[in-house]
């Protein structure tokens, strides 16, 4: 439920974000600026009319009615000295001339007129023109006038021709305040609606967003997080000791990698985290996120792997592979304990930050000596920057360091047994796989080892060679963008379909399976081994990712 | 060399939302409700319906020389038709420099608008079938919040349905002035709550809602950074068995 509210939280906000900011900073703009300031009628005044024995009126009300039977009401007015009846029918309302009993007419003077005694600011006027209803008068078509006056808020007066009827008083701090409505209530017609599809989808959205926060915040306080003189997690205490643990979510409980190893009798129960996150026989063997757990003297905890440790690398060589990988050559400051196809997390600084990068050894264990290999992660386009971790170690120069922490990682060869060994790679997943062979192929019985490896063409098969030459391994290269000129004869296609296509002439109990390459090449060669039927522990692999 | 930062904003994302992240459910509770009640039920549109008719074509209409002897501060006059005691007359509406008259047509006499009037004149303005007249009340001091002093004094014709409506009309001219039920009272609390003004309802440029905005934005920062540390770079997860 929690996990769910994480997610949820998390997604929503990715699509809500932009609008929130928007909500946020057309609110401010709204609050500085004020009802009255928005509004337009700065310069805006009561318009004071004469009195009706001031006004010239030739056609009595007794006529009106006879000529308008059918009128709702008829309203007499005084428009500048000069009456004007204004008939409601039952569909429409008729403004009339009060002498000539023809429809009323507004000239530019009187326009002028109206407009100057509908203004108290200070400015003079400026311009006069004939407009036919306007953008900034939402349901206002008819004919009439604009008189715009210089002033410091450059105010536009409009007057309806058929009636005679100051419309609206418009300046520059409207224009604004009217883009801000816009931005606030999504409705980009400038009708400033808030009851469409849009704002409600974003309105349930954010109804969401806020409901979810609010339940993980009443998690928080229920688990005493806000307590300044709370117990610590293990994370928070591994972390303030500079103890080697790693993680990505700062705590969140969702990127799992901070495991450790609990010993006791009274071990605390799993959390929904944990349970989404580790294996049932790792939670059966004491293993927990260190983020999940106050600090107790209840047992006893480990990291979960004691060789963790921050090491210093030093860049002792660098060869290139193919046009877009690069061999990495490093010795560590200490001699670091890992097995084959595990990972270090590479701390790269970038614009006075740090971020982490994983990569996996690409050789056999060997005390000091750890090597890489890193695709470089050109831009994807122009302003799009490129891989951020991949371009600066393969920037490195010979003999700079880095700091690295580790190992980490489970992608491990099988306990001993008498089953093939199945490799299938592709790309930069080739180096946890090399490691493993290597280790399987230098063992004292080694079991049988065969290798699909998929690359684009020919110049992108890394290592080639020394896989063909290795005594022990059938390795079959598998192009999936042969080119003109690479002469090539072997298998062409995706490396999974010419794997599986093997696979299947194969007794499936015989197998296992360790898989390692791009997202899309994974998920396939993940699908294609359940629908041969191939059973679930029998497979192992390693996500790139993202 | 530990990474501490992610640490460090989460903890951050917590304690500002603690402050504000509150004031933002409170934003988006009453933004939801003033987006999905439709403004024009809301305001009641369709508790009301549209009661002007015709003019009668029987009875006299005095002259404007008439009209205007008798008021002469008279600005702006209208013909038009009221249900009075039962039936449909004939009334002159006068916009005066000292406030509005109802005169009749013919006789040009003042109508003291009736409760009965106003009961009356309050059912045919009633759109709703089933309900009746609980009450009505006349106010001339200590108006309800939900209208405006200036309305003063003013006729409430309270009905027993669904929305607890409130008509208020006219007391010179029996006019319909504004209507309140249920939902528009909602909806006034529910901007109260978006304004953060807990007192008269109108003010939007207080300090403390300007603070509450930044604070938000700020809120949304530390949120953003965690984001891009939680979505984006997807950790090498240890794949691995099972």
């Amino acid at each position: 439920m929690m996990r769910f509210m994480q997610w949820l939280h998390r997604w929503v906000s990715l699509i809500l974000v932009v609008q929130v900011l928007l909500w946020l900073v057309s609110g401010l703009f709204f609050s500085f600026m004020g009802h009255h300031a928005m509004s337009g009628h700065q310069y805006k005044t009561g318009a004071v009319s004469e009195r009706l024995n001031q006004a010239e009126v030739a056609i009595d009300f007794t006529e009106m009615h006879d000529r308008f039977p059918s009128a709702h009401s008829i309203k007499l007015v005084n428009v500048s000295g000069k009456g004007q009846y204004q008939v409601t029918l039952a569909e429409q309302r008729l403004f009339i001339d009060a002498n000539t009993g023809q429809p009323w007419e507004t000239d530019t003077t009187l326009a002028t007129e109206l407009a100057l005694s509908s203004y108290d600011g200070p400015g003079q006027l400026k311009r006069v023109s004939a407009v036919s209803g306007s953008d900034e008068v939402k349901g206002w078509q008819g004919a009439g006038f604009r008189v715009d006056m210089a002033d410091d808020l450059n105010t536009r007066i409009y007057v309806d021709a058929a009636s005679a009827r100051v419309v609206e008083h418009r300046n520059t701090p409207w224009a604004i305040a009217d883009w801000a409505f816009r931005l606030h209530f999504m409705d980009y017609s400038g009708g400033r609606s808030f009851n469409h599809l849009l704002i409600w989808t974003a309105g349930l959205l954010a109804l969401w967003f806020s409901l979810s926060g609010l339940l993980l915040l009443g998690r928080n306080v229920a688990k005493g997080d806000f307590n300044p003189r709370r117990n610590r997690t293990w994370l928070e205490y591994f972390q303030q000791q500079q103890q080697p643990v790693a993680s990505d979510c700062g705590g969140g409980g969702t990127c799992g990698l901070c495991k450790v190893n609990l010993r006791g009798d009274d071990l605390p129960v799993a959390t929904a985290a944990e349970r989404a996150l580790l294996r049932p026989d790792e939670l059966a063997d004491g293993v927990r996120l260190s983020c999940q757990h106050k600090v107790s003297t209840a047992y006893d905890v480990a990291p979960l792997q004691q060789s963790v440790r921050s090491v210093t690398l030093r860049l002792e060589r660098r060869r290139q592979l193919t046009p877009t990988m690069t061999e990495l050559t490093f010795v560590s400051s200490v001699a670091l304990e890992y097995a084959a196809g595990q990972f270090m997390q590479f701390q790269i600084p970038h614009s006075n930050d740090v971020i982490t990068r994983y990569y996996s050894m690409a050789n056999r264990p060997d005390g000091k000596q750890l090597v890489f290999t890193v695709r470089r992660i050109d831009a994807p386009g122009d302003g799009i920057p490129p891989g951020v971790g991949s371009n600066y170690l393969c920037g490195l120069g010979v003999g700079a360091e880095i700091e690295a922490l580790g190992p980490f990682g489970d992608f491990l060869l099988t306990e001993a047994n008498d089953r093939t060994q199945l490799f299938i790679g592709g790309g930069a997943g080739v180096a946890p796989l090399r490691s493993l062979m290597q280790t399987e192929l230098a063992s004292e019985q080694p079991r049988r080892c065969v290798f699909f490896y998929g690359a684009r063409n020919v110049r992108e098969l890394c290592y080639r060679e020394s896989f063909e030459m290795t005594a022990g391994l059938s390795y079959t290269p598998v192009l999936s963008e042969a080119e003109e000129g690479d002469e090539w004869d072997g298998a062409v296609g995706y490396v999974h379909d010419v794997a599986l296509q093997w696979l299947a002439e194969e007794d499936l109990n015989r197998v296992d399976v360790y898989v390692c390459g791009p997202p899309a090449m994974l998920k396939a060669t993940l699908t294609g081994l359940a629908e041969l039927g191939v059973p679930r522990n029998r497979i192992r692999f390693d996500d790139f990712g993202i | 060399m530990q990474n501490t930062r992610v640490s460090r904003w989460r903890v951050w994302h917590r304690w500002l939302s603690l402050i504000f992240g509150l004031q933002m459910v409170i934003w988006a509770i009453s933004g939801a409700y003033m987006v999905f009640f439709d403004l024009d039920y809301i305001h009641g549109d369709h508790l009301v319906r549209d009661i002007r008719e015709s003019l009668p074509r029987e009875g006299k209409v005095a002259s404007l020389d008439k009209v205007l002897a008798r008021y002469p501060d008279a600005q702006s006059m209208a013909l038009e038709t009221r249900w009075l005691n039962d039936r449909l007359r004939k009334v002159y509406s006068i916009d005066t420099t000292s406030g509005q008259l109802l005169i009749d047509a013919e006789s040009l006499a003042v109508i003291d608008i009736s409760e009965r009037d106003i009961r009356a004149l309050a059912n045919r303005y009633y759109a709703q079938s089933q309900s009746s007249i609980e009450s009505v009340t006349y106010l001339t001091d200590n108006p309800p919040a939900e209208i405006s002093p200036r309305l003063l004094p003013v006729w409430q014709v309270n009905y027993d349905d669904f929305g607890n409506t409130s008509l208020y009309l006219s007391d010179t001219t029996g006019e319909l002035l504004v209507k309140r039920h249920t939902f528009w009272r909602g909806f006034d609390i529910f901007w109260m709550l978006h304004i953060m003004d807990y007192d008269e309802r109108v003010d939007i440029e207080t300090w403390w809602l300007k603070a509450f905005i930044i604070g938000t934005f700020i809120l949304l920062i530390t949120g953003t950074v965690l984001l891009v540390y939680t979505v984006r770079f997807k950790t090498k997860p240890a794949g691995g068995p099972q």
